[in-house]
């Protein structure tokens, strides 16, 4: 992969509003063809930073550069690249034909060509082709998606950028959306640059992921490093329930603080253990006695909230294990140190 | 009857219509239709006061109040869009202040702003050409009595007419599908031409409409500021109906003026969703 150009360069981007600083210096080389996510809770400068990208705003510093041009001057109408806005930002007062070819108007394209390529682009995002003279307004939430997505496709762009497309939209939908987006960056072999605020999403798509927290990518990676190794608690904790457990010394012996348990061979200040590290079998190298405060089924698996001396844990074990214990009961469950992620901030 | 109550509530305003309303025209309608000169409304209908306005130079004064009701409005769309949009983009105490300083005007009455303005721009002592004299040293004629006077008077009247609807119009254009239109690669006049004007439109038309609408009844400019050089339909109106004694002619004249006001009115009209400008 180090071998093939970048398509996407950032030196140093940073936006500042007054004297909050939303992008911090960040620089990255965003490699052609990839699918790459950046992930954040919200106020972290990921819309920000991906507005710098599409020309929308100008950065305060740094540089920005494109297949090795310097684009950082440029506006964004004359960038080659197109957004999916998080609003969508249709144009309501147009078909969804014209909001199609609006990219391809804009360059001139003959109107002949623009219907057939707007045609195309219907049936890539799998609308059918009757939608063509219909206004935008009549379209539902999903549909409406397809039309932002071939209406950004319509510029035939470099890059196309996605400010949290899904955020609107209702669970299964979303999956069948994420599904199909990653679909279509393959078909397309064009260079995606994604922004959510869930990891789980991210992992989805993604061939590698940023977090951001305050203007600044924590950690870069693919999805599987990320799960595998965070490097940090925020990294850990970003990708849904897991429990941290802090390692002390105390009277010369290394304990999980909050369970009172040894903890010989830590490698670090905390340690990561998602919920499905816990076991109810008492068989893990860590056994403890906990209080069971909460039992859900969640379909394929059971959740269980736990308080374990001064912690409170998040078990889950597959369905068919743990059926006998009930809300109110001291159980024991246990962890295996190979399942310990280790980690120091 | 008594399944529909509506139709009762309704009732006192479809009376108030009837009578203050629907009857004032029929009469003017009905006068219109008269022999030159007459008082009563009787059955001896003709087209006659028609023919003579198209025939005794009233053709003229109908066209004064066109031509200037049509460039008035053109000017104060070019000077209300960007001013609107400046307005709408620095909202906060100084659009606040600068939108209060030009609605306060309408406050005062009509005559005396102008009068007003044909004080500053009066030859020799007048505020602009004393000024320019005193501190500048330069001299300067007077555009009063012209109708060039008479149409600034109207740009200057009207002008808060045009600007307060097309604020509402710009309030109606989200600032993303500015965005978008960039993004995909349209230039400034593009975005202007295929997203603002578009999504402003019900602004834009409603401040047309009640700028030209109020332009074509208006005489006070022309009077004022303009001198003896226009006549605007309204002032050979009320002459017709003052000074000549001449209802049918005055009612005929007054009948073509709401002609051309509802062939303007009614197709515009059709093309706004008022609902949304109101809900906005």
């Amino acid at each position: 992969m180090a071998h093939s150009p970048a398509a996407l360069s950032l030196t140093g981007l940073t936006k500042r509003f007054g004297k909050t600083t939303a992008v911090n210096d960040i620089s990255i080389d965003i490699r052609e063809g990839e699918f790459f996510t950046i992930v954040g809770p919200s106020g972290s400068g990921k819309s920000s930073l991906v507005r710098l990208l599409a020309g929308l705003d100008a950065p305060s510093a740094g540089r920005l550069t494109l297949r090795g041009q310097d684009i950082t001057e440029t506006p964004a109408n004359r960038r080659p690249t197109a957004m999916v806005f998080q609003s969508l930002a249709l144009f309501d007062h147009r078909t969804v034909g014209q909001n199609i070819e609006f990219a391809m108007k804009m360059k001139g394209v003959a109107p002949e060509a623009r219907r057939a390529r707007a045609l195309e682009l219907l049936r890539l995002v799998r609308l059918p082709e009757d939608y063509y003279p219909r206004p935008v307004t009549q379209c539902s939430g999903g549909e409406r998606q397809r039309v932002a997505l071939a209406r950004a496709l319509g510029s035939d762009p470099e890059i196309l950028f996605f400010d949290e497309p899904l955020s609107a939209i209702d669970y299964r939908l979303r999956k069948t959306l994420e599904v199909e987006l990653k679909e279509l960056h393959q078909r397309t072999g064009k260079t995606f640059i994604y922004i959510t605020h869930s990891l789980e999403e991210a992992m989805v798509m993604s061939d590698r992921i940023a977090i951001m927290r305050a203007g600044q990518f924590e950690q870069i990676g693919t999805p599987e490093e990320i799960y595998r190794r965070p490097m940090n608690r925020f990294v850990a904790s970003f990708m849904g329930e897991v429990n941290i457990l802090t390692v002390q010394q105390q009277g010369g012996a290394t304990v999980f603080a909050d369970l009172e348990l040894p903890a010989p061979d830590a490698k670090g200040t905390f340690a990561v253990l998602r919920p499905e590290a816990l076991s109810c079998d008492a068989e893990g190298t860590f056994c403890f006695d906990a209080h069971i405060v909460q039992k859900l089924m969640l379909g394929s698996r059971t959740q269980f909230h736990l308080r374990a001396g001064t912690a409170t844990l998040i078990a889950e074990v597959a369905a068919g294990h743990g059926t006998t214990l009930r809300i109110g009961d001291t159980a024991r469950f246990s962890f295996d140190p190979t399942d310990i992620v280790w980690v120091n901030s | 009857m008594r399944r529909n109550p509506g139709l009762w509530y309704a009732m006192p305003l479809i009376l108030m219509m009837l009578l203050f309303f629907a009857a004032p025209l029929v009469i003017v309608g009905w006068y219109s239709l008269m022999p030159p000169r007459s008082f009563a409304l009787t059955a001896d209908l003709g087209l006659q006061n028609y023919r003579s306005a198209f025939t005794e130079g009233y053709g003229r004064p109908l066209m004064w109040s066109i031509i200037g009701a049509a460039l008035t409005t053109l000017v104060t769309a070019l000077l209300a869009w960007p001013t609107a949009k400046i307005l709408h983009h620095h909202a906060g105490r100084w659009a606040s202040l600068v939108t209060a300083l030009i609605a306060l005007p309408i406050f005062i009455s009509e005559s005396v702003r102008l009068f007003g303005l044909s004080v500053f721009l009066m030859p020799g002592g007048g505020i602009l050409a004393g000024t320019l004299n005193a501190v500048f040293d330069v001299q300067i004629g007077t555009i009063l009595n012209t109708r060039l006077a008479a149409l600034v008077g109207m740009i200057y009247i009207h002008f808060p007419f045009m600007l307060f609807p097309m604020l509402l119009g710009v309030a109606m254009i989200p600032a993303d599908r500015i965005e978008a239109a960039r993004d995909l690669g349209a230039n400034r006049w593009a975005v202007l031409r295929e997203v603002e004007l578009p999504l402003a439109a019900p602004g834009l038309l409603v401040g047309g409409l009640l700028t030209f609408v109020l332009c074509l009844g208006a005489n006070a400019e022309a009077a004022i500021l303009g001198g003896r050089a226009v006549t605007v339909i309204t002032a050979a109106i009320e002459q017709r109906f003052n000074y000549a004694q001449d209802w049918p002619m005055g009612a005929a004249l007054t009948v073509l003026v709401i002609l051309v006001t509802a062939a303007l009115v009614f197709p515009a009209l059709r093309r706004i969703d008022l609902g949304r400008i109101i809900r906005r």
